[in-house]
């Protein structure tokens, strides 16, 4: 295990003291009064429950894919919040197929999915078969080729697809773009966020993917982590406005007052 | 029963956590060789989920083709390669194997990262299509600069100039931006999964 040095030790437990502080205050807060941080709408949020009523209509399940995204890597956190969003999904939805190429993930899903369903008194309806494993490549070309079969198989209505995608969701979104299918794309990677901008029909941006529990669920701690979220960005873009006043001034001051 | 349960997963996951991060942070002595049990623990776990995924891989597969689902011929496709690669692997055929790897799996997989040109010149065609909005505008605007720019042309010297801008300044603090949004997000939801607030605990 590779040892810190003592400024990144102290920033780090700075921000984690931070962050805390922010979460335990915006639960409490959000806790007393709801309406006292209103989320703001994304519009990705406010499709998700027309995408499975259309879904619920035409009798077809809502499609969720986590990528290469798994759990004992730099992606858990990611996967975790995406497996929220799975949850959300599958609790609205009348049927959910969850793809991902990572093995790990499957477990995790499995126990959100019986959840879902003795959530809803179903249990004995429960089946694994809608959570799929595509084993994936360090190229994930033949994962997004797996998942464009899947769309058509499976008639799906509409996809979710997030995580780490690259420029290869350039494909899986053309495919439901052709088969007139809703999608709902974002990635971690910058080139699969592109692209999800092009060709999805909604996309979600960077932070925007860690907050479905708070925007689809009804959970005070979750509003209360999108509160420390914003805390932690007021305190960043506080930071780096200081920084720039810090490191302009001196030159500024320099070429005002002529070096005097 | 199953709240004590669900208390006790909480508080393991919990103290594992404090101990990784705590190995992670001051280090050295008992925790950190701890923390390093602990991260090995998941490697283990890591390499066994494989069977997992395989179990699932079948499962999911056989049932398909016994139900004569859509397109089950494809299933039929990935169960006849998936056996084909254990069957040549338990018989230590490696050469096989690495045959099927370079000449099957990596063409098709070069195959198609050529349709990914194809499906993104698409895409700014459809985006334009669908509606035309002034983030769409500039995107496309943006995605021509770069191409054009990128040209090896003395009379497109000028768009590399703007694409050297382009890319340094407004691209370059976008990509910064989104990524620290994401860094953000991630250190809260730690904190959320340290501190046993993640659904994974809570129900």
């Amino acid at each position: 295990m590779p040892r810190l040095d003592t400024t990144t030790q102290f920033i780090t437990v700075i921000i984690i003291c931070l962050t805390l502080l922010s979460i335990v205050q915006g639960a409490l807060v959000a806790r007393r009064r709801k309406d006292a941080f209103p989320l703001r709408p994304i519009s990705a949020y406010e499709s998700i429950p027309y995408m499975i009523g259309t879904a619920i209509e035409a009798g077809r399940p809502v499609h969720v894919s986590l990528a290469n995204t798994g759990l004992g890597g730099s992606t858990t956190l990611l996967t975790l919040t995406n497996a929220e969003m799975f949850y959300q999904t599958a609790l609205r939805a009348e049927a959910s197929i969850l793809t991902a190429s990572d093995p790990l993930v499957l477990p995790l899903s499995y126990v959100m999915l019986q959840r879902v369903y003795a959530r809803r008194d179903r249990s004995e309806r429960f089946s694994g078969r809608y959570l799929r494993w595509y084993p994936s490549t360090t190229q994930p070309l033949a994962f997004a080729s797996a998942l464009t079969v899947t769309l058509d198989a499976e008639q799906v209505s509409g996809s979710i697809l997030l995580g780490n995608f690259g420029s290869e969701l350039a494909l899986v979104l053309d495919a439901a773009n052709r088969r007139k299918q809703g999608s709902i794309a974002s990635s971690i990677d910058l080139q699969g966020q592109a692209v999800a901008y092009a060709l999805a029909g909604t996309t979600l941006i960077g932070e925007e993917m860690f907050v479905a529990g708070a925007y689809l669920g009804d959970n005070n701690a979750q509003r209360g982590a999108v509160v420390a979220l914003d805390t932690l960005r007021w305190f960043l873009i506080g930071g780096i406005v200081l920084y720039t006043f810090v490191s302009l001034y001196e030159p500024v001051r320099t070429a005002l007052l002529g070096g005097g | 029963m199953r709240r004590l349960f669900t208390t006790l997963s909480t508080a393991v996951a919990m103290s594992f956590g404090f101990l990784t991060l705590w190995g992670l942070l001051v280090g050295g002595g008992v925790v950190t060789s701890l923390a390093n049990i602990i991260l090995q623990l998941v490697l283990l776990t890591v390499a066994l989920s494989i069977l997992i995924g395989i179990l699932n891989l079948f499962g999911v597969h056989f049932g398909r083709i016994r139900r004569r689902e859509r397109q089950w011929g494809y299933s039929v496709v990935v169960l006849v390669a998936a056996l084909l690669v254990i069957v040549l692997w338990l018989l230590n055929i490696d050469d096989v194997n690495m045959l099927l790897l370079e000449n099957v799996q990596v063409a098709v997989e070069s195959a198609l990262a050529g349709l990914v040109l194809f499906a993104l010149v698409f895409g700014a065609y459809r985006m334009l299509n669908r509606r035309i909005t002034w983030g769409n505008l500039l995107f496309v605007l943006s995605l021509l600069v770069i191409l054009i720019g990128a040209l090896p042309l003395r009379e497109t010297a000028f768009i590399a100039d703007v694409r050297a801008w382009l890319l340094a300044v407004p691209v370059s603090a976008g990509a910064r931006g989104i990524l620290l949004g994401i860094a953000l997000a991630t250190v809260v939801t730690g904190v959320r999964v340290l501190i046993g607030q993640d659904r994974a605990y809570r129900e």
